[in-house]
């Protein structure tokens, strides 16, 4: 019997991990439901807000319940998805069977449909009770209304707002490898290897893997990780677990003063994140290449706007009235703006909205990128000299730091962060590039854990020679997955680092070894005695 | 007068466009094949700010006792040529909220008969008697001396020089044409800004050994094959790439030299670029000046001026009827009356007029239909907001 373990464990304390339940983000759900329903059903309609835990969504997702706000934004996307699946331009695809009669309950064909979407809903088979219940109350909903769809539509949104949709729960069973312990279920594991490596609901296959307990064996899984890594779709999930890693959810509040920053437009602060996106998924997918690689590659995509953000010529010969196209675009050997730290998904999001902050900049790498703690800002701590960006004295943000550090509480800190954003002076707020702040040239040296540099391109390097660097990436990519942290003195996560660094930081090989590991799909006894209470 | 001249008027000639393309083909082709490979390098700029050469500072010098008024005694003197008395054509307006209803309007335009038959007065302007709108009297207007009638000079208020701009003395004692830059005249205000969004914007380069010292330059002007974007401001976006229409149509290359900053014409000849209805339909000037101040912050503005066909000019105004309560058919007659060249060879009437625009433009890569960049932009403005950029440069 599988059991439903809700209590959550500590991302501290990798320890007591194991099982929980992890509501789905809103790109799961848009793509879950693309998948199960295809794309002509549009999604209309906000979700619940995300929350960010030790610097992951994902992390987050395995804490939060839905407020009553969220269940009402809930309840909105549901009926306008349920309406549309049933209307008379979709039934004919996406209902399999037709009633006896449109104006009253059909309990066979209605039994038909909510099975078989109830499977890839709640992404396991539905129980006979469920079902019964659920073809009742279609029925009832559809002679009082005289509408058989009606009937279907009603359930279809109850079930969109089942916590067996909008969360992941992992249920466990014994583990027939080791007697007294319990391991992850079959339905859940293929949840959790489609969410990871596609971003989205198993398909049928990997669902039909799961019920023939293929994926509960060593082959049946391998089988499967491999069929969803060397799929174009693996594109989704690495763009998912970089998107939250890369903290691109800040975008929504991000804004910059048109004023001061007139080339950052609506477009453009949507195309950096589709520019890093692209990067990443070139140099990682396509490109099969170094992990490492992303903060030194020439390679990019730029848009006319992004272009003039960066100050590089970038001719789209497409006719008039056309939207921006993506371009490839390589730097020269040397070019500052090379790698992603240097593009604005990095540069503007980490920077006030009218002048840069270095600091701000070198505390998100070392938290974003090298998974170091850096300590928040005492309380009375007076910014005076870092705001006043018109201060003749001052011209520069390093002079203003430098006159900032004075102040005794603020130099320690400060030495971890500044040395780092120093480097990337060269982008203004708005990830424009430039040379000059008030006139003066920019003076971009810095420095990284005792290397000293000059310039992004120096940081670049600094940072793809860092071992935290390699680290970072796994430990937050496991993380995504799980829902906590890995404790890395544990020998099957040296096991996955060792196999990691073997393929020379293939980020795919990466994901392909984390799906793999029972490390990701231990359940500790806490948890079943959790379980159990 | 006959229809047919009135369809003339109404459709401009063709036959003079492609003249003055064609001798800007020549020019290019000579341009070319002379100049641009000794030119060691070359600045790009998108056209940002386009309008007629406003000069309204003092309207009562301008224009004594504003005779022409505003929307509200156009729309009276209206409604008088349908009928009304003073009395009851001002009691009508009264309760028409400034705009005077389209039934009343549809009585004002169709009052024009040709062989009898009515017709719109803005398809036929000589249809109806010329209302002699007010015209400009006063001492000033930019533009540049073309060489025209003494007597009917403006002193430009910039250079002091005696200039010739009928065009503004036509147009300039006119409601919809009392603004001062950066606004522009109230038509080609609402329409650039559709332009900007829609229709292919143009480019200019400035061409020359060593652009940051004095000297000979050559002056290249095309259609671009897309239309300018814009930045988080609403204005124009500086620095981005554009590409430029290959077609020749639209292609003109003047010589001239840069003096302190300021870049003119040596050689004035014809320039051509296509435009969109409802703005300019084009940019077609005869014997083309320019005087353009290169700005610190690598902006241009200035102003070009010359001869244009004033039938072309005022067909963007009777075209669309009703602009604003404009007496278009008062300034068909006035750019009638004031044009000062080329005579026609059968009537004597002046098919050109002496006129003058006001430009701006930012700095801009430009790359031919191939992608490969011609022009690059001097010095975009770092954490400069293209507005204020144009503002500090006037």
């Amino acid at each position: 019997m599988a059991l439903a373990v809700t209590a959550v464990a500590s991302a501290a304390a990798p320890s007591t991990a194991g099982p929980s339940s992890v509501r789905i983000s809103p790109s799961q759900y848009r793509q879950s439901i693309a998948d199960i329903f295809g794309r002509s059903i549009a999604i209309t309609g906000r979700f619940e807000p995300e929350t960010r835990t030790q610097g992951l969504l994902a992390i987050g997702a395995a804490r939060v319940s839905v407020t009553d706000s969220g269940l009402e934004r809930y309840d909105e996307l549901a009926r306008g998805i349920a309406t549309q699946v049933v209307d008379a331009e979709h039934r004919a695809t996406l209902v399999p069977c037709s009633p006896h009669s449109a104006q009253g309950s059909d309990d066979e064909c209605a039994r038909t449909f909510l099975t078989s979407v109830g499977r890839l809903l709640y992404r396991r088979p539905l129980t006979e009770e469920e079902v019964q219940d659920e073809v009742r109350a279609a029925g009832e909903t559809a002679n009082k209304a005289h509408d058989f769809y009606a009937g279907l539509s009603a359930v279809l949104a109850d079930m969109l707002i089942s916590p067996n949709f909008l969360y992941r729960y992992e249920f466990v069973e014994p583990d027939p490898a080791h007697a007294g312990q319990v391991r992850l279920d079959a339905y859940s594991k293929a949840s959790a290897l489609s969410f990871f490596l596609w971003n989205t609901t198993p398909d049928k296959i990997l669902l039909d893997a799961a019920q023939s307990g293929q994926l509960q064996t060593t082959q049946g899984l391998r089988r499967q990780v491999d069929r969803l890594v060397s799929s174009p779709r693996v594109e989704q999930g690495v763009r998912a677990f970089f998107s939250d890693m890369l903290g691109f959810s800040d975008f929504e509040t991000l804004s910059k003063d048109p004023s001061f920053f007139p080339r950052y437009t609506l477009p453009v602060k949507d195309q950096s994140q589709e520019q890093t996106l692209r990067t990443i998924v070139d140099e990682l997918v396509t490109r099969h290449g170094d992990y490492r690689d992303l903060f030194t590659t020439p390679h990019t995509f730029l848009t006319t706007s992004l272009a003039a953000l960066y100050r590089v010529p970038l001719a789209d010969t497409t006719d008039n009235g056309q939207p921006d196209h993506w371009f490839p675009y390589s730097y020269p050997p040397g070019d500052l703006r090379a790698g992603i730290l240097s593009e604005a998904s990095f540069t503007a999001l980490y920077s006030p909205s009218g002048r840069t902050s270095p600091t701000g900049r070198g505390k998100a790498l070392r938290e974003t990128i090298l998974c170091e703690a850096v300590p928040p800002p005492p309380g009375n701590v007076d910014f005076k000299f870092i705001e006043d960006t018109s201060n003749p004295e001052f011209k520069t943000a390093r002079q203003r730091l430098t006159a900032h550090r004075s102040q005794p509480m603020c130099a320690g800190c400060h030495k971890l962060t500044d040395p780092i954003g120093l480097a990337l002076e060269n982008f203004d707020s708005s990830g424009g590039y430039r040379t000059t702040e008030n006139g003066v040239p920019i003076d971009a040296t810095g420095e990284l854990n005792g290397h000293q540099f000059v310039g992004s391109q120096g940081l670049a390097k600094a940072v793809h020679d860092d071992p935290a660097t390699t680290s970072c990436v796994a430990t937050k990519a496991f993380a995504f997955e799980t829902g906590y942290l890995p404790a890395v003195s544990d020998p099957q996560w040296r096991q996955i680092m060792d196999k990691f660094a073997a393929s020379h930081y293939n980020f795919l090989e990466l994901m392909r070894q984390i799906a793999l590991s029972d490390l990701t799909y231990r359940v500790p006894s806490s948890a079943l005695s959790a379980a159990n209470h | 007068m006959t229809s047919k001249r009135y369809c003339g008027i109404a459709r401009p000639r063709q036959n003079w466009v492609t003249t003055i393309a064609q001798g800007a083909t020549v020019l290019v082709t000579l341009s070319f094949c002379c100049l641009s490979p000794a030119m060691a390098e070359t600045h790009g700029y998108v056209i940002s700010w386009f309008a007629t050469a406003t000069y309204n500072l003092n309207p009562q010098e301008s224009c004594p006792n504003n005779r022409n008024g505003g929307r509200t005694e156009e729309y009276t003197r209206e409604l008088r040529a349908i009928g009304y008395s003073e009395q009851q054509a001002s009691a009508i307006m009264a309760t028409q909220g400034g705009v005077l209803d389209p039934k009343y309007q549809r009585r004002y335009y169709m009052r024009g008969r040709v062989n009898g038959k009515p017709v719109s007065i803005y398809n036929y302007p000589e249809s109806v008697p010329d209302p002699n709108i007010q015209t400009v009297t006063g001492k000033y207007a930019y533009g540049f001396d073309l060489g025209g009638n003494p007597s009917s000079k403006f002193e430009d208020p910039d250079t002091h020089e005696k200039i010739d701009n009928q065009l503004w003395r036509a147009v300039g004692c006119s409601h919809s044409f009392d603004t001062v830059p950066p606004a522009q005249p109230y038509f080609e205000d609402l329409t650039w800004a559709l332009m900007v969004d829609t229709a292919p914007g143009w480019s200019m380069q400035i061409s020359g050994d060593d652009l940051s010292k004095d000297g000979k330059v050559t002056v290249t002007l095309d259609l671009l094959t897309q239309h300018l974007k814009r930045d988080a401001a609403g204005n124009v976006l500086a620095g981005a790439t554009y590409v430029i229409d290959p077609r020749l149509r639209s292609h003109s290359v003047l010589e001239g030299q840069i003096n302190n900053g300021i870049l003119t014409i040596t050689k004035p000849g014809n320039i051509y670029l296509e435009g969109e209805m409802p703005f300019y339909s084009e940019i077609a000037l005869r014997d083309t000046h320019m005087r353009v101040s290169i700005k610190p912050s690598g902006t241009l503005a200035g102003y070009w001026g010359g001869y244009l066909d004033w039938s072309r000019f005022v067909y963007m105004y009777t075209a669309r009827a009703d602009i604003n309560g404009e007496d278009v058919v008062g300034l068909y007659w006035a750019l009638k009356k004031m044009a000062d060249s080329d005579p026609d060879p059968n009537s004597g009437q002046n098919r050109y007029i002496s006129a003058t625009w006001r430009m701006e433009a930012l700095p801009a890569y430009l790359a031919n239909s191939d992608g490969k960049i011609v022009a690059v932009p001097v010095n975009v403005p770092d954490n400069v907001n293209a507005a204020a950029a144009a503002a500090a440069n006037k």
